[in-house]
């Protein structure tokens, strides 16, 4: 009979992922916040974190066993939204200039004039210096963790915070509406 | 001292030991001027914070939990079988290749008695000469579903069709079942032969229920469609041409 080769339920495996599936939605604010340092549009962002965690779900044997899974999940927020941007540049649907400047006017009130400065001074950086700045200045995590969800060592990641913080210091002096 | 702009953000954000740590606090409040570039420092975290941090009130929706609480874990258990292995040349000596080969072959074996166990009017697939021919349900099902159609409870749900790179008709499947079984078909001659399976233990099913034969196509069939693809998948008016042509090469 097949039985014996037909591969086993693994209980284990969906105790810790109900586990997983409990610290995922504990930590969806903070997904939710970064993926907004990516993509802009709030909804994009929610759309980019759903892609994530359907991911990160489907590949959770790669989580080593005791390991934090938030600089993981970071990782693979910032992966889905590299993948996005491919994808668009395929379909060549990115938006133009004046839809992205339109979509930022139309919400310009008052106490949320620092918000749009610091958000439209991080959308200037190169994608690579905003995951560093995003990771360890906003959500806090070390050098390792950051450097871990970056896949990179952690030497390139100081160097990309350290870029980054500088040009987000001289993004935020110029005078508002001075010419890019 | 002189305090490098790398130590001075290291210190900031937490990353020194406790000896550089006294080192930089020394220098700060000996020098203003470092004490200056600290505080620029941490003004720039407090804005960022104080920019962002908002978002973290905001309620998570619903939708977004359920994706987690609910979404399925089956493609990272899947077991993906290239055939390209299961139909490589014999050599003359055991070789690493055949021996994966064999492997290969076993779990191929494995996964197309399970196939039958699913009597789909009869095996829905077929070892000849090496490679793996759709029978059955599976390939009249291939032959005759468009995807812009899809039956309600039918055994076999079609996916994506293509032109693959050597101008061939592929089509991805799904066959229902307790545990779903996925993979890429493509037109050779007169059959199609299966070019990928996959199987994928069905976490989501609890309570023996069944899965609907259109669950999602698993990665690794997609990962294969892209390395096969030229091109962009057939949209509905393309798919019905194909078939009345009875896919033969356009």
């Amino acid at each position: 009979m097949v039985a014996g080769i037909v591969i086993p339920s693994r209980r284990s495996m969906g105790t810790r992922i109900d586990a997983l599936r409990e610290e995922i939605v504990d930590l969806l604010p903070r997904l939710r916040r970064f993926a907004r340092t990516l993509a802009r549009n709030p909804q994009d962002a929610d759309d980019l974190v759903q892609t994530a965690v359907e991911r990160a779900l489907a590949r959770a044997d790669q989580l080593r066993a005791g390991a934090a899974p938030a600089a993981w999940l970071f990782g693979i927020v910032r992966h889905a939204w590299i993948d996005e941007v491919r994808a668009r540049r395929r379909r060549e649907r990115v938006l133009a200039p004046q839809e992205l400047a339109e979509s930022v006017a139309d919400r310009t009130s008052g106490t949320e004039a620092d918000f749009l400065a610091v958000e439209d001074a991080m959308a200037r950086l190169p994608e690579e210096q905003r995951t560093a700045v995003a990771l360890v200045l906003i959500e806090g995590l070390s050098y390792k963790e950051a450097a871990e969800a970056m896949n990179v060592p952690i030497g390139t990641l100081t160097s990309r915070l350290a870029r980054g913080r500088e040009a987000l210091q001289s993004f935020l002096a110029e005078p508002i509406g001075a010419p890019r | 001292m002189i305090v490098s702009d790398e130590m001075l953000m290291a210190y900031l954000d937490g990353e020194l030991d406790g000896e550089n740590r006294a080192a930089v606090e020394r220098a700060m409040a000996a020098d203003t001027e470092v004490a200056a570039r600290i505080a620029r420092h941490r003004a720039l975290r407090e804005k960022l914070r104080a920019a962002y941090g908002p978002i973290l009130e905001e309620p998570v929706p619903e939708q977004l939990i359920d994706a987690v609480r609910t979404s399925n874990v089956d493609p990272a258990r899947a077991k993906v079988i290239p055939l390209r292995a299961f139909r490589a040349p014999a050599v003359p000596r055991w070789s690493a290749r055949e021996w994966s080969a064999l492997a290969a072959s076993l779990i191929v074996g494995a996964l197309v008695s399970a196939l039958a166990l699913r009597s789909l009017n009869g095996t829905p697939v077929e070892s000849m000469d090496g490679r793996l021919i759709a029978r059955g349900t599976l390939a009249r099902a291939l032959t005759n579903e468009l995807a812009s159609r899809p039956k309600a409870g039918a055994p076999v749900a079609i996916g994506i069709t293509f032109l693959s790179k050597s101008g061939d008709y592929c089509r991805t499947f799904t066959l229902a079942g307790r545990e779903a079984i996925a993979g890429l078909a493509c037109r050779d001659h007169d059959a199609w032969q299966i070019e990928t399976l996959t199987r994928s233990e069905a976490a989501a099913a609890s309570g023996g229920a069944y899965r609907l034969a259109a669950s999602p196509i698993p990665r690794p069939i997609l990962d294969a469609v892209s390395a096969a693809m030229a091109g962009e998948p057939l949209d509905a008016s393309a798919e019905a041409a194909a078939r009345t042509r009875t896919w033969t090469r356009p």
